[in-house]
C-alpha cells in the first residue's frame, strides 16, 4: 500500500515538474521576445518616465493698495544658510542658498501733512526717515537647495528662512548703506525739484 | 621582567608625547566660518513705487510613473500601480509697480501757461518678494516612492514663481499703477503751487529690443 503512494507521489511530483518546466519554458521565452523586442529592433523603445512639469492655479489677487514709497539704494543679496541635527550614526544637514533684495528709501505715507512748502523762491521738503521698505524682502520661491540629508520638516524650513532674514539684515541695515541711501535721496529730490524750476531748494530728514 | 617593564615605560612615554603634539597642533587650527555671505550688490536708484499686489497662487504636482514608449508600431503610456506621489505647494508673492525716475530732468516736464504736464515712463514690475506657506503644503507619498527632496521641492517652486511672473499683463498692474502714479504726484504738484485741473501726469512707453524686433516682425 505504501509502495503504491509512493509511485503516485513520483507521478504527481513529475507531472508538477513538467508543468514548473512549461511556465519557466514560457517566461524565458517571453524575456527573450521583450529583450528582443526593445533592445534589437531599433524602431521599438520602451522606458520609464516621469513628468517633471508642474500644475498651477490660476494667480489670486489678494490685495490692491496705492502706495507712495520711494527707492534710492536697492541691496540685492544671496545668503548660504544650513542647519545640522545631530543623530545617533550620522548627522542630518539641509543647506539652502536664499535670495533677497532689500530696498532702502522713504514711505510717503509717513510724511507729514506740509512735507513740502514754499516761501518765495525757495522751497523745503522734510522727508520722513530712510528705513527698510519691505518687511518680507526674501524672494523664497526663487530658493536654490544646495544640499540635503535626512528629512526635514516645514518647521525646519520656516527656521532657515528666518536666520536668512536675520542674517540679510544684519548684512545689509548698515548705518554705511543707510547714509548712502540718504544721499541719494537728497540728490534725487534736488534734481527733481530742480527740473520743476526751483533753484534754492532745502531737503531735511525727519529725526 | 626588568626588560618587559623597561619597554612598557617606554612605550607608554611614547604614546604620551605623541598625544601632546598632537593635540598641540589641532590647538593650531582655528575653526572658519564656512557660511559665508555669497553675492552682496549695491544700486543707487531712483524709484517711485506706486501699487501693491499680493497675489496667491498653489503650486500642483502629479508625479506618476509610466511605462512609455512604442512596440510594434504601437505607442504605449501605461500608469505604473503604486508609483504616485503629489504636492500642493502654497506660494504668496509681493508685486511692485514702479516707476523709473533716475533720468527724470527738464525733459519730462512741459509747461504751456499755468498747466503743468509731467511725461513719465511707463511703470515697470517687480516681484518684491515671495514667501512658501510652509505649514500648508501637502504631500502624499506612496510606499514605493521616495519623499520629495529639497532640491525637487525648490525647482517646483520656482517653476511657480516663473508662473506669477507670466501672469502679470492678465493682473492689470500697469495700468493701477499709472492710476497710483497720478494720486502721488498731484498732491506734490499742488503743494508746490499747481491747480489740481492744470496737472497731467502722461506716460509714455520706452521701447526696448524686444519691442523693436516685435514692431518689425509685424511690419515684415
Amino acid at each position: 500500500m505504501a509502495r503504491k503512494s509512493e509511485k503516485e507521489r513520483l507521478k504527481e511530483l513529475t507531472v508538477m515538474g513538467k508543468k514548473l518546466n512549461v511556465r519557466v519554458l514560457a517566461l524565458i521565452a517571453f524575456i527573450l521576445v521583450f529583450v528582443w523586442l526593445v533592445f534589437v529592433r531599433k524602431d521599438n523603445t520602451v522606458g520609464i518616465a516621469v513628468d517633471d512639469h508642474i500644475g498651477t492655479t490660476p494667480t489670486q489677487i489678494e490685495s490692491i493698495r496705492d502706495i507712495g514709497e520711494w527707492e534710492f539704494l536697492s541691496i540685492s543679496n544671496e545668503e548660504l544658510v544650513d542647519t545640522m541635527r545631530k543623530g545617533f550614526f550620522s548627522n542630518d544637514e539641509l543647506v539652502r542658498i536664499y535670495y533677497g533684495t532689500l530696498r532702502l528709501g522713504i514711505d510717503m505715507h509717513q510724511a507729514s501733512q506740509d512735507w513740502l512748502t514754499v516761501k518765495g523762491d525757495t522751497v523745503t521738503a522734510i522727508l520722513p526717515k530712510i528705513g527698510l521698505l519691505d518687511k518680507d524682502f526674501i524672494d523664497e520661491a526663487r530658493t536654490k537647495s544646495f544640499y540635503e540629508s535626512g528629512s526635514w520638516t516645514a518647521r525646519d524650513r520656516e527656521a532657515l528662512y528666518q536666520k536668512a532674514r536675520r542674517l540679510m539684515l544684519a548684512r545689509c541695515m548698515t548705518p554705511a548703506n543707510q547714509k548712502v541711501a540718504q544721499e541719494n535721496a537728497e540728490a534725487q529730490f534736488q534734481k527733481m525739484l530742480k527740473a520743476l524750476g526751483y533753484q534754492n531748494i532745502i531737503i531735511k530728514f525727519e529725526e | 621582567m626588568r626588560r618587559i617593564c623597561l619597554l612598557f615605560a617606554i612605550t607608554t612615554l611614547l604614546t604620551a608625547c605623541s598625544g601632546n603634539g598632537e593635540k598641540q597642533e589641532s590647538a593650531g587650527y582655528q575653526s572658519i566660518d564656512t557660511v559665508p555671505m555669497l553675492i552682496m550688490q549695491v544700486q543707487k536708484c531712483a524709484r517711485l513705487y506706486t501699487t501693491e499686489y499680493k497675489v496667491h497662487k498653489i503650486v500642483t504636482h502629479d508625479d506618476v510613473i509610466r511605462l512609455r514608449g512604442s512596440l510594434l508600431k504601437q505607442d504605449i503610456n501605461i500608469k505604473v500601480p503604486l508609483g504616485e506621489r503629489k504636492i500642493a505647494i502654497p506660494i504668496d508673492a509681493t508685486l511692485k509697480a514702479w516707476i523709473d525716475f533716475s533720468q527724470f530732468s527738464e525733459k519730462n516736464i512741459e509747461r504751456s501757461g499755468s498747466r503743468i504736464t509731467i511725461l513719465l515712463p511707463d511703470p515697470q514690475v517687480t516681484m518684491t518678494s515671495s514667501k512658501i506657506d510652509q505649514k500648508s503644503v501637502r504631500k502624499y507619498v506612496a510606499l514605493t516612492r521616495a519623499h520629495f527632496s529639497d532640491a525637487e521641492m525648490s525647482a517646483y517652486e520656482q517653476q511657480g514663481r516663473e508662473a506669477i511672473i507670466n501672469s502679470i499683463p492678465e493682473l492689470g498692474i500697469i495700468e493701477t499703477a499709472k492710476a497710483s502714479a497720478a494720486r502721488v504726484l498731484v498732491p506734490m504738484l499742488t503743494r508746490l503751487g499747481y491747480q489740481e485741473q492744470d496737472i497731467t501726469i502722461a506716460f509714455r512707453k520706452e521701447f526696448n529690443q524686444n519691442d523693436i524686433q516685435r514692431i518689425y516682425g509685424q511690419e515684415k
